[in-house]
């Protein structure tokens, strides 16, 4: 049986946001809140496991209490135990101070009910886009991590091994690694299920646990939220994409030569 | 796993199903709701303005309560009537601020459901309801698309001794119930098209006149629907406003005009233009308004089965009503259905009092009003064109009056209503609405 912690976030859906012109802040207000979609991977992937493998899910999140709803969606997916840590006091963490947060509670829970075998995290939050609280956990924690899995191969669980897909820079990586391990879940691993009735009834009136900074995790309070952030955002700005790609003509090259060039050039990329 | 078996399963979770929801849970009674959408209110659109007083049926501690759904309180009313030269405003102020509220279906609608799962009723999302399960004629139960375990291809059977059905306008269940008379034709229905629009801060209580927790509705008369029959609203929430157009499906199709080209040119309206500059359009929906009256009311009950709200027709768009007899007849079949527990008979026998009750209230009265009504005014083009050019012309002429013989104005004036639709004309139209009335 397998032991699968996915850790998620909720998120305002950035395909609603809006940039206030005069201020050039973000207008959050009525943007609806949805559970980052990479965080919906790593449920759907957790969720297929579990109907392969047989296991048990467990949920956590860090987040103002309305994240009480991304947890109930977790449900949906066959979370069977869910886990809010909210507090005021862990408002305004960066992503040192979360996996700080997210990893002490993670060791809490395997002290309680044994060590987990899988920690799935999204790829990134879609409102911060850094990428770092997952391996940040994995270290903290003290496991491999694999970023960025696109596909799962094979789960050998007398073996203990698992095969995944990793999307690099310069390609697909496939990798093996010793559970447990941590893996940050991109497009392509998973797709979500559709979820039977009976586990959408449970959804709606499921109720996570708790946990805050006064407990049950024992917190160092200075390492929390706001003080426990070292991060100072300076400036925020649109990256300017930097490979600049090439443009021909059509009207004043003919057609042929360009497509010779475009062979060319993608022969000596080596694509071709 | 648990066994899915209810005393009752209600088909929808707009206002119409919730309310009997929340009716039955207070009675104790083991009730279901499925709602398609991703939460109750999710998938719904309107206006709109809902009637304290019929929300105070269900929450009675309604409108103290937090959250609150109510988006500002409706405290000036009326009318614009709109020529293609220029405006005429009928508004009144409210005598009671409270009677009326501006809310989202979104929140509403999730209000309800907070509400109603707090009482214990089971409410299933994100689910939809495929067909009915029979035995003979009688209804047993639904049949859902999601399967009972994930990778199981069967949709999942949930027998229940009622089923109520709430599913709007779209009635392919009261359909498949073997209630419908005859299906829906394009007269039978408006469409209503609508955009939330957001205006810069200030800007909604700068132009409409309108202080903190002060709130507008006005339905809009004339040009606005390029005389089509029908109407245009405006409805303030709290930051941003509702504005929208109710026109025949039947009308529509045979204008040049799309929906959407309707609802561009109101708002391009020289009169109306300024109060949405700058606005910004937050969502914009469609959605049908069943407008089939008395004609088209299928059969209300069955063996186990209820029609509520919507798919039973219950709307009065004149008096903008719907929501509220989406209320109270969720509330009716709520009632009836308890009695049928306390029987312990779930046939027709006892169902039919559900439709008794409806006879019995202004509902039905209103319906029989509305089909006079329909058949005299909704067809009747002149009160879309020319009585609002009329009446913009007319009150003109008489505020420029200024420095002439009042006498030639007045003698204008008569001649321009003679012109336009004679004063035979005028009383006739009155005494068909008259008739239609009283
Ligand atoms: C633009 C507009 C403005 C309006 N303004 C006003 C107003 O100002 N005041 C007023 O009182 N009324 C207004 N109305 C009318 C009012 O919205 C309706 O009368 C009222 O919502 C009816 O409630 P209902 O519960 O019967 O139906 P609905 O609100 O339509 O609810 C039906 C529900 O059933 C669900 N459903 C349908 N089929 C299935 C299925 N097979 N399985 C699961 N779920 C299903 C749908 O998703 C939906 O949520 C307006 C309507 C429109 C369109």
């Amino acid at each position: 049986m397998l032991r699968i912690l996915v850790s998620i976030k909720q998120v305002p859906d950035t395909t609603n946001i809006r940039i206030n012109p005069e201020t050039g802040t973000l207008i959050r207000e009525g943007i609806p809140s949805i559970t980052n979609p990479y965080d919906i991977i790593a449920l759907s992937f957790a969720c297929y496991l579990k109907n392969n493998y047989g296991g048990k899910i467990t949920v956590i999140t860090m987040g103002p209490p309305q994240a009480k709803s991304s947890l109930r969606e977790a449900v949906e997916f066959g979370a069977d135990r869910i886990i809010l840590l909210t507090d005021r006091k862990f408002a305004g963490a960066d992503t040192l101070a979360t996996s700080y947060t997210l990893a002490e509670a993670i060791k809490y829970l395997q002290a309680e009910e044994g060590p987990f075998d899988l920690y799935l995290f999204g790829k990134q939050a879609i409102d911060g886009d850094t990428a770092q609280v997952g391996p940040g956990v994995a270290v903290r924690l003290q496991v491999p991590v694999i970023t960025q899995t696109v596909k799962f191969e094979t789960l050998d669980l007398e073996k203990r091994i698992i095969r995944v897909h990793r999307k690099s820079e310069n390609g697909i990586e496939i990798l093996e690694a010793k559970l447990p391990v941590l893996l940050t879940c991109d497009k392509g691993l998973a797709e979500p299920p559709f979820s039977p009735f009976p586990l959408i009834l449970k959804a709606v009136k499921a109720e996570p646990e708790i946990f805050t900074a006064d407990g049950p995790v024992n917190y160092q309070r200075e390492k929390l939220g706001l003080r426990g952030s070292p991060t100072q955002v300076k400036k925020v700005y649109t990256p300017e994409v930097k490979k600049k790609g090439k443009i021909v003509d059509l009207s004043t090259t003919p057609l042929k030569k360009v497509v010779d060039e475009v062979i060319e050039l993608l022969k000596s990329k080596g694509i071709l | 796993m648990e066994e899915l078996k209810f005393d009752v399963v209600i088909v929808g979770g707009g206002p119409a199903g919730l309310s009997c929801g929340i009716t039955l849970a207070k009675a104790g009674i083991r009730a279901l709701l499925i709602e398609r959408g991703r939460f109750c209110g999710a998938k719904n659109l309107f206006g709109g303005v809902v009637y304290t007083k019929s929300v105070k049926e269900l929450v009675p501690e309604f409108p103290n309560v937090e959250p609150s759904p109510v988006e500002r309180p409706v405290t000036e009313e009326g009318y614009y009537i709109v020529s293609s030269e220029g405006l005429v405003k009928l508004l009144h102020r409210k005598k009671d601020p409270h009677e009326a509220f501006t809310a989202t279906r979104a929140r509403f609608d999730s209000f309800l459901a907070e509400y109603a799962l707090k009482l214990g009723l089971e409410i299933a999302p994100k689910t939809k309801v495929l067909d009915l399960l029979k035995e003979g004629q009688r209804i047993k139960g639904v049949i859902v698309d999601r399967p009972r375990a994930f990778g199981d291809p069967r949709p999942t059977e949930i027998p229940a001794n009622i089923v109520v059905i709430a599913e709007g306008v779209n009635r392919v269940l009261t359909e498949k119930a073997g209630l419908i008379g005859r299906p829906f034709g394009a007269e039978d229905v408006a469409l209503a098209v609508k955009e939330i629009i957001q205006l810069p801060k200030g800007a909604l209580e700068a132009r409409l006149g309108l202080a903190e927790g002060q709130g507008l509705a006005v339905e809009i008369i004339g040009d606005i629907t390029a005389c089509l029959p029908g109407t245009g609203f405006i409805y303030t929430n709290r930051n941003h406003l509702s504005f929208g157009l109710g026109l025949f499906l039947s009308n529509l199709r045979e204008s040049a005009f799309k929906p959407y080209e309707l609802l561009e040119r109101a708002k391009n309206h020289p009169h109306l233009r300024e109060l949405f500059k700058d606005g910004e359009i937050l969502e914009y929906g469609a959605h049908l308004i069943p407008e089939w009256g008395l004609e088209g009311l299928p059969r209300l009950y069955g063996d186990g089965v209820l029609v509520v709200g919507d798919s039973a027709g219950l709307v009065n768009p004149l008096f903008r009503e719907g929501t509220n007899l989406a209320i109270y007849s969720g509330i009716m079949a709520g009632k009836t259905i308890i009695e049928a527990f306390e029987k312990g008979d779930f046939s027709s026998r006892t169902l039919k009092a559900y439709e008794a009750q409806l006879r019995e209230s202004f509902i039905y009265q209103d319906l029989i009003t509305l089909k006079k009504l329909k058949k005299h005014l909704f067809t009747n083009i002149h009160l879309f064109k020319t009585y609002p050019e009329l009446l913009y012309d007319t009150i003109s002429l008489f505020f420029s009056a200024q420095g002439r013989p009042k006498r030639e104005v007045m003698r204008e004036i008569f001649e321009l209503i003679r012109k336009k639709r004679g004063f035979l004309g005028i009383v006739g139209d009155l005494i068909k609405v008259g008739r239609a009335l009283w």
